[in-house]
């Protein structure tokens, strides 16, 4: 590479590096673009285990546990285990005991917030295998 | 394996362990899976100009095998092993091309790591929900591949410095 002129060596560095950052920004501004705004009203689908899903219509109250894959009665922190608390219609993941428990920082999820999120309409525990997604009215 | 050869590949696996350790101590983003400063990739970048691509390959999965042995799990290991797998083919076909410098060959290895990440994301989860987080992933991809990228730039040249002035 000591060989090749210098200027085309700036300009073959400059191409990539611009590339790469127009390519990144490209999939930021077609994220605006194209994300879904679920409308108000909706339900909350949890997806665990090995693609079953459980949907909560979000005006209920209730708590679901999951653990290593499977949904169960009462958490006890044994296996991977997951805690979703769907209250006001809202979901947020209250416990987890996931290495860094992401899931458990990515907040509450609710009609509003899936427009705002950085995540949008879904909260998401990759370790485990379980997202909750909310689906507006509708949708 | 020259006994050299060996030496290196322990020293920079090594480094590379303890550079993962320290990226999961410092959190970078919160609530966003995936997103870390990727400081082990130091020691591939390395690898990447200063060594066979196959001991580049080896480095890359003694990395992955190792850390997630020690400090990670099976999923942690997919996910890591697809990024790594499609960073390093990439980076090495990069640095193919005359006259190309370690920062956009990092910032694009960024990129791909977290793509491969992606992949195993679409497979693992679901398509839908890892879209949804993919452009933050590839803008931090970018974004950490260029501070990175700058790093090595530094220690390449404090290297061959030193290799200079030694007459190495």
């Amino acid at each position: 590479m000591e060989h090749e002129p210098k200027k085309n060596r700036i300009r073959i560095n400059l191409l990539l590096a611009l590339g790469a950052l127009l390519f990144a920004a490209a999939t930021i501004v077609l994220w605006f673009l194209l994300r879904p705004k679920p409308g108000a009203g909706g339900s909350f689908v949890i997806r665990y285990g090995n693609g079953e899903t459980l949907t909560v219509p979000a005006d209920e109250t209730r708590t679901v546990v999951i653990r290593d894959g499977k949904l169960v009665d009462e958490a006890t922190g044994e296996g991977d285990e997951n805690v979703i608390r769907i209250e006001n219609g809202s979901a947020r993941m209250e416990r987890a005991n996931c290495r860094h428990e992401d899931c458990v920082q990515q907040g509450v999820l609710n009609a509003e917030t899936a427009v705002t999120r950085p995540l949008g309409a879904w909260i998401i525990c990759a370790p485990h295998r379980v997202y909750i997604e909310y689906v507006g009215d509708g949708a | 394996m020259k006994i050299g050869t060996l030496t290196r590949m322990a020293l920079l696996t090594a480094a590379a362990l303890i550079l993962g350790y320290l990226d999961s101590l410092i959190p970078l983003v919160q609530g966003v899976p995936g997103i870390k400063l990727g400081l082990s990739n130091l020691a591939i970048l390395f690898a990447v100009f200063y060594m066979h691509p196959g001991e580049t390959v080896l480095l890359m999965l003694l990395k992955v095998g190792l850390s997630s042995l020690l400090f990670g799990n099976l999923i942690g290991a997919a996910y890591a092993l697809a990024g790594g797998v499609l960073s390093v083919a990439g980076m090495l076909l990069l640095k193919r091309i005359p006259g190309v410098s370690v920062i956009p060959v990092s910032m694009i290895g960024g990129i791909l790591h977290m793509v491969g990440q992606c992949l195993v994301g679409f497979i693992l989860i679901s398509v839908r929900p890892v879209m949804a987080y993919a452009p933050w992933l590839l803008i931090s991809g970018t974004a950490t591949g260029l501070l990175l990228g700058v790093a090595a730039r530094g220690v390449f040249y404090g290297l061959e410095r030193y290799e200079r002035r030694n007459g190495a």
